[in-house]
């Protein structure tokens, strides 16, 4: 079964090397990718979508990070069903391991005292630091989303760290602390309303006779010219793919790692 | 002026840049976990420091003293700013993360590596 | 784009990989597997897609490492193979 198996990697492995001979040198600026199609002749027909997105991204929605504005504007669609694969990865997880009931688990420490830093010598250290940490690590997700327009971030990265800075909060002390500020019932609730706020702003622009996704629509709704109204609204649907990420990611790492109990973490 | 922020800059990097090395050969001579973590722990968070605090001091170079300077070199300040901000981080994480380890090792039961003729009663007894 | 920069990094990065798979303890793979992330990060960012490089720092090196360690603590910690 081993050798099948390394015969067909070996195949795969060097059918796709046999490709990335076909492609054109790293940086060429005459390949098609970077100058557009060619006739035979050497007449050029049609210059190169990746030149227009460099050159017109900026007019057209006025944000500076082609990336955030291919990503959120241009295939919005893509996105948005990339969210959706987020989501239906959470809710595989809950679905195969998320167990109700069960025995009653008795908690590492009492939810009551609230003496965190004091007494367990051990946990004073970690203790203090995390809760030095994690207002910051929250700080700097929500700058992440909010400055994806103007330097690399986005939903997806932003909506990453804040979910790690939950993460961090039941590493350090136990899930049940996490849970307390962050509880199941709000966390599905979360990832549904991100994916809803996605996709209400697609259906908005619908009602002002536009595509699915065109934000150039809501500029009645935002007060704005065309342009900003599609930065105001790539900003919307960031915030939204982030609160599907944040609430996904909290709730892999509960359900794993307490075997789907939501009691006792690692 | 420029020469010297050149120089203390490339001296703190390449200061980093040795305590690395000892960081390193640190983990590898060290007889037992704890002595490894203690090297590991001290080491990376000095040397850490060193180098990002010699990347904020070559970014002074790029400032230009001017009349409204403080427009034009926005930028500028803000890389100083960001880097100063990673020192506080590290300076915070790097060591908590050494004593969670170790702390972790300890509960474990990793037995420190002791001299032969030193009975390691006390420790035994701190365990339970 | 430093060419030997990047093609130390690609050795280091065929290293990690083969590594994480053949070790045999899954805590040690799921570590190894950390850095291999770091170093495409590194990779990425080097060749100039920044955002690829932080989307990978950020999922890759952080949150699937926790994930990966979180179930390695609830499975059994020897591989099978």
């Amino acid at each position: 079964m081993k050798w099948i198996a390394l015969i067909a990697v070996t195949l795969t492995g060097s059918l796709l090397l046999v490709g990335v001979g076909d492609f054109p040198e790293w940086g060429d600026a005459h390949s098609a990718a970077n100058e557009g199609p060619k006739l035979e002749s050497g007449e050029q027909i049609a210059t190169a979508v990746s030149q227009s997105f460099l050159t017109d991204t900026d007019e057209l929605t006025q944000v500076p990070n082609v990336v955030t504005a291919v990503l959120a504007d241009y295939r919005g669609y893509d996105t948005m069903f990339e969210t959706v694969v987020i989501f239906a990865a959470g809710l595989a997880i809950f679905a195969i391991l998320r167990v109700f009931g069960g025995d009653e688990v008795k908690p590492m420490r009492a939810p009551e005292d609230d003496t965190f830093c004091e007494g367990d010598h051990s946990r004073i250290i970690i203790g203090t630091t995390c809760k030095l940490l994690i207002p910051i690590i929250q700080l700097f997700a929500l700058y992440v989303i909010a400055h994806g327009h103007h330097s690399p971030g986005g939903g997806f990265q932003g909506g990453v760290i804040m979910g790690a800075s939950f993460i961090l909060l039941a590493i350090a002390r136990d899930l049940k602390s996490a849970l307390d500020w962050f509880s199941e019932k709000t966390f599905m609730r979360l990832a549904s309303v991100g994916i809803l706020i996605y996709a209400g702003f697609g259906v908005l622009c619908q009602f002002f006779e536009r595509n699915f996704l065109d934000y150039g629509a809501l500029k009645t709704v935002m007060f704005s010219s065309e342009q900003m109204a599609r930065s105001y609204a790539m900003l919307g649907v960031e915030i939204g793919v982030a609160f599907t990420v944040t609430a996904i990611m909290f709730a892999i790492y509960a359900n794993l790692s307490s075997r789907g109990e939501l009691k006792q973490g690692l | 002026m420029e020469n010297a922020i050149v120089i203390i800059s490339m001296a703190l990097i390449c200061v980093g840049m040795l305590f690395f090395l000892g960081a390193a050969v640190g983990i590898q001579r060290f007889p037992d976990f704890y002595t490894r973590m203690h090297a590991a722990g001290k080491g990376d968070t000095l040397s850490s420091l060193l180098v990002i605090l010699g990347f904020s001091i070559f970014q002074i170079y790029d400032l230009e003293f001017s009349k409204d300077w403080f427009s034009h070199n926005g930028v500028t300040l803000l890389v100083i700013l960001k880097l100063l901000a990673i020192c506080v981080f590290i300076m915070m994480t790097s060591p908590t993360s050494t004593h969670a380890l170790m702390d972790a090792g300890w509960e474990d039961g990793i037995e420190p590596k002791l001299k032969k003729d030193k009975p390691n009663n006390a420790l035994k007894e701190d365990r339970k | 784009m430093i060419p030997i920069f990047d093609y130390i990094l690609l050795i280091f990065l065929i290293v990690a990989a083969v590594i994480s798979l053949k070790v045999k303890d899954l805590l040690s793979a799921s570590m190894v597997f950390g850095i291999y992330s770091f170093l495409i990060c590194l990779l990425w960012a080097e060749m100039g897609a920044v955002d690829v490089a932080f989307t990978e720092a950020a999922v890759g090196a952080g949150v699937s490492a926790v994930f990966l360690i979180a179930t390695v603590y609830n499975t059994k910690r020897r591989s099978s193979d």
